[in-house]
């Protein structure tokens, strides 16, 4: 037995948070350092991860499975291709986020951190569990530490806020909920055994109609968390609000737990209804894409413009899932890690700000660049990487995404390309006015440029942004395999499960079926064809 | 098999009753605790005596007191939040001028109640357990004699209490006209045999429901409930939520357990809980959003909670049933418990503007607070989610699903009262001088073990869960 390594992923910051409850309250800064040390490890534990992990098979890897409640509750965790991506990308961002907040809370410092820390474990929890009571129990224990860091440390209207960001999460998964169960009651009618793994769900063939229902259940909470267009208006309140490590995370890894949850789950599970809802849902990406941007240009608070690009991003990731090949759906992926490191490094740079000035609307800067020489490069850096500038990530992810939407509709790609001339021009009037022009006040003439501890954070972030924009094979190589299995269980469902249990003929109860799997897809085949 | 040992935790628990009583007048006023003590002791006996009959099956009196594996289980549940409530009150007797040593001698009398109701499918010795179990409360309700809202709590609380029972006695004797018993699988079956529905057992049946329907809170008999749980001294009101309503729910399930299948109007019964299920988690959802006193707060979430319980019900989920009990039991004495640390003499701060800025002032108060409205609201990894899981899980095995969809949607609701209370106490800043007094080391063992509950229970609940299968396995099947 191996190291368990994804285990002490999830449950090492839960050590810290639990270590830090018994640490006084007084002594802030140990509670800073020992965070700090408690990501970074988890941080360097999680490269092992990178190094071991094996691109070229779709399986999932750093399997660890034992039994929990019984009934079909495992405790089941491994990695594929793109759940890695994502773990590393939250990883890598906990201490950055741990550092941002160093000298920006003051106020209930342990407390603070003692959320973070569970968040962090939250997150991990979700991208790594392999069966969907673990899922669930992650995706929702991880909006309880959310819920506290926007709603005691945010803005003025964080109580609004935090408690629309609880609820309209709530609302869908719990609707998830009940498609979940659903699931797990067909599965036991179907094979006479429980289970709630997602790999036994995916040989399960379902009625059409039934598929449409649990796929509305599955995607409503998805759509919520991603946010799609309609269901987005929680994101600009709680960005907002939230501090700026809240809004970091918020934006650069939960909402790529609603992508996620449409790869993972809402596509290969119902693949019928998928091609049903397909045209609807590219329409309400696409409508996220130009009214997020649209959204941008007018906004007057920079954060709440930055949350607006959110929407549009995510728009383009989401539309790009939905093209359904290769491209698109490697380009997406893509695009959530570039998303993340761009979206969080360009809430970090509104945070340096907000602290000097303690503002973040705009009209009260400008020409803070003469003051900040190297902040501003700092932020052109952040700000051309979220417009898509070649060189630099943004811009593999966008045109991946691109082609795949052009190959399975043209009109589509043309219209969601408007969201790179869009991002250019919010993002650069914005920096215009924030960076340049005459110095708007007095006030920021007393602006300091940034501190060490400020590019210490910054710049790891910088330099993933041209490794990514330059030399993509390093994280595309991983993923090959995984996507491309993914694929193939969303377009050749039918054929897969002829591949695994023999000629048409034993489908229908034959006793030449011969492996336990194979008599479970059997009857599951056979309750599939009564009810249809 | 025929044995007096079946009798022996109920004559414990009566004995202790009577004992703790007639020490009272010995023991002056100052050193009440003890008698505490002493009722902690014959709680212990109860359970000893009860466990030692694990799976032995016993019973008396021809079998109308059956010392099943289920009574056993329930027997534990039932001293654990009798030992919990006891904890609480020693020191918020002598805060909140209740010092009266009955409170022991009652809540042991109330423990025999609800222990015969638990033990007997025979609905004249249920109805007599209930009796026991109603007469104490109603003295528990108006412990606080110079309180005007605890007298209206006791006052509300036997007048409805008694008409509830008139509603099950009318009842009986109509079901008792219909098929010549009392004894509900001899009822089962002499109404199954009718050729015809009979009319008076319908009636019959209709009024039991009426009259327990009153005792678990489920609408639309649940108006006394809120001004009771408001009047009754905190800790009585954590034992209410409780007791009562797990013994009631047990008797449900023996009355209205799978061999109705038999019955023709068997339909008609599922809707008519159907409806009362639903009503319930509505009501008691919504009408709590508008509660400002946290108290009232959490007594229309326990009529909430009933609902989710009724579902169980509905879906013969009986070993979920039990799990959702013991789940319950944990996170709200829990949340009670916390309640009653928001007190000094003479004082109970129970308003949600008392509440705010508490989570930092008093760090334990607020933050075990917390867990257990997450874990009544359902959040994982709580007790409280885990017990919905299997609930609403066996609910939509047997196809219920529209009740399933109102569950969750309740349950949202409900999520947005419970964190209102979060909100007071993490996210504004204090505002009127709230000073209480936290030197109370019952009140944290409580705390404590609540926690431990609900978490142990949430993540690890193995053996229990086991425990309790086995003992809803031992259910007679007709």
């Amino acid at each position: 037995m191996s190291f368990p390594i994804l285990t002490f992923l999830t449950f090492f910051p839960v050590a810290g948070a639990v270590l830090l409850i018994f640490v006084p309250k007084e002594k802030a800064n140990l509670h800073r350092y020992l965070a700090l040390a408690f990501t970074l490890i988890t941080f360097l534990a999680s490269l092992a991860l990178y190094f071991n992990f094996d691109g070229s098979s779709a399986d999932p890897q750093f399997v660890e499975k034992s039994g929990w409640l019984g009934y079909g509750i495992n405790y089941h965790l491994g990695v594929d291709g793109i759940s890695l991506w994502l773990v590393l990308l939250t990883t890598f961002l906990m201490p950055i986020a741990v550092l941002s907040s160093w000298t920006y809370i003051q106020k209930q410092v342990k407390e603070y951190l003692i959320f973070m820390l569970f968040l962090e474990a939250g997150i991990i929890g979700v991208f790594v569990s392999l069966n969907l009571f673990l899922f669930y129990v992650f995706w929702e224990a991880m909006l309880i530490p959310m819920y506290f860091l926007i709603g005691v440390w945010g803005g003025p209207r964080r109580v609004y806020a935090t408690l629309k960001f609880v609820l309209m999460t709530m609302f869908g998964s719990l609707l998830m909920l009940v498609a979940i169960l659903v699931l797990y009651s067909f599965y036991y009618k179907a094979t006479g055994t429980y289970s709630l793994e997602i790999f036994d769900f995916y040989r399960l063939i379902l009625n059409p109609q039934v598929q449409g229902w649990l796929f509305l259940g599955f995607a409503l909470a998805f759509a919520i968390k991603v946010p799609m267009f309609p269901f987005h208006t929680w994101l600009p309140d709680a960005h907002v609000e939230a501090p700026t490590a809240g809004s970091v995370i918020l934006a650069a890894v939960l909402l790529k737990m609603g992508t996620y949850g449409f790869l993972r789950f809402a596509l290969p599970l119902f693949p019928d209804a998928l091609e049903k809802f397909l045209p609807l849902l590219s329409i309400l990406a696409l409508i996220g894409i130009i009214y997020g941007g649209l959204m941008a240009l007018i906004q007057k608070d920079i954060k709440s413009l930055v949350a607006y690009s959110s929407v549009s991003h995510m728009g383009l990731i989401m539309l790009a899932v939905f093209s359904l090949n290769t491209e698109g759906v490697q380009g997406a992926i893509y695009q959530m890690l570039n998303h993340g490191l761009s979206t969080g490094a360009l809430f970090l740079v509104v945070g340096i700000l907000y602290e000097r000035a303690h503002t973040r609307l705009i009209k009260d800067f400008g020409g803070v660049s003469s003051q900040m020489p190297v902040f501003s490069a700092f932020f052109l850096v952040c700000l051309l990487s979220s417009v898509g500038l070649p060189g630099l990530n943004g811009f593999v992810g966008e045109i991946l995404c691109l082609f795949g939407i052009f190959k399975s509709s043209h009109l589509l790609a043309i219209l969601a390309a408007s969201t790179v001339i869009l991002a250019a021009a919010y993002l650069l009037w914005m920096y215009q006015r924030v960076m340049h022009g005459p110095i708007a006040n007095e006030k920021i003439r007393s602006f300091k440029d940034m501190n060490k501890r400020e590019l210490g954070y910054l710049i790891p972030i910088v330099i993933m942004m041209f490794w990514m924009g330059v030399y993509p094979q390093t994280f595309l190589r991983k993923m090959d395999a995984s996507v491309s299995r993914l694929l193939d269980r969303v377009h050749n469902r039918e054929k897969i499960f002829l591949r695994e249990t023999g000629p048409a003929s034993s489908l229908k109860g034959d006793k030449s079926a011969e492996t336990e799997a194979d008599r479970m897809t059997v009857r599951a085949f056979a309750e599939w064809e009564k009810r249809k | 098999m025929n044995s007096p040992a079946s009798l022996f935790p109920l004559l414990a628990a009566v004995a202790g009753a009577l004992i703790v009583l007639l020490l009272e007048v010995f023991i002056k006023k100052e050193k009440r605790d003890y008698l505490g003590f002493v009722s902690l002791a014959f709680l212990v006996a109860v359970v000893g005596l009860a466990v030692s009959s694990w799976n032995r099956e016993l019973g008396f009196f021809q079998g109308t007191l059956h010392l099943d594996n289920l009574a056993i289980v329930l027997t534990v549940l039932f001293c654990l939040a009798v030992a919990l409530v006891i904890l609480l009150s020693l020191k918020y007797i002598g805060q909140q001028d209740a010092n009266h040593g009955e409170i022991f001698a009652l809540l042991l009398l109330a423990l025999a109640g609800l222990m015969i109701m638990t033990s007997s499918s025979d609905l004249l010795v249920v109805f007599l357990g209930l009796e026991v179990l109603s007469v104490s409360s109603y003295a528990l309700a108006g412990l606080r004699r110079r309180d005007e809202k605890s007298g209206e709590a006791a006052l509300k609380y036997f007048l409805l209490g008694s008409f509830a029972s008139a509603f099950l006695v009318l009842g009986l004797a109509f079901l008792f006209g219909a098929a010549r018993s009392t004894f509900v699988p001899e009822i089962i079956a002499n109404l199954g045999n009718a050729a015809s529905p009979s009319l008076m057992g319908l009636i019959g049946l209709a009024l039991v429901l009426v009259g327990f329907g009153f005792k678990i809170a489920l609408v639309p008999f649940h108006m006394w409930t809120p001004d009771v749980y408001e009047g009754a001294p905190t800790p009585v009101t954590a034992f209410f939520s409780v007791g009562p309503k797990a013994a009631g729910f047990i008797v449900l399930l023996r009355v209205f357990m799978d061999y109705w299948d038999t019955v023709q109007v068997s339909s008609l019964i599922f809707w008519a809980l159907w409806t009362m299920s639903v009503l319930t988690m509505i009501v008691g959802n919504l009408v709590a959003l508008r509660q400002t006193n946290v108290k009232r707060i959490l007594a229309y979430s326990s009529i909430a909670h009933a609902g989710y319980l009724m579902v169980a019900i509905l879906a013969r989920d009986y070993s979920g049933l039990v799990f959702y009990l013991a789940a319950y039991l944990f996170m709200n004495i829990g949340a009670f418990a916390a309640l009653i640390g928001m007190s000094k003499t003479g004082t109970e701060y129970l308003e949600l503007d008392d509440f705010a800025g508490i989570g930092f002032r008093y760090p334990w108060i607020g933050g075990t607070l917390s867990i257990f409205l997450l874990s009544l609201a359902g959040f994982p990894p709580t007790a409280g989610f885990l017990a919905k899981f299997y609930v609403f899980s066996a609910a939509v095995r047997s196809g219920l699903i529209s009740l399933v969809v109102i569950g969750v949607l309740a349950s949202l609701v409900s999520v947005f009262y419970y964190l209102r209370i979060v909100v007071y106490m993490y996210m504004r800043e204090p505002g009127r001088e709230v000073d209480i007094e936290v030197d109370n080391p019952a009140l944290f063992l409580v705390l404590f073990l609540c926690l431990y509950g609900v978490l142990q229970l949430g993540i690890f609940p193995g053996n229990i869960l086991v425990i309790i299968k086995q003992a809803v396995a031992s259910l007679p099947v007709f």
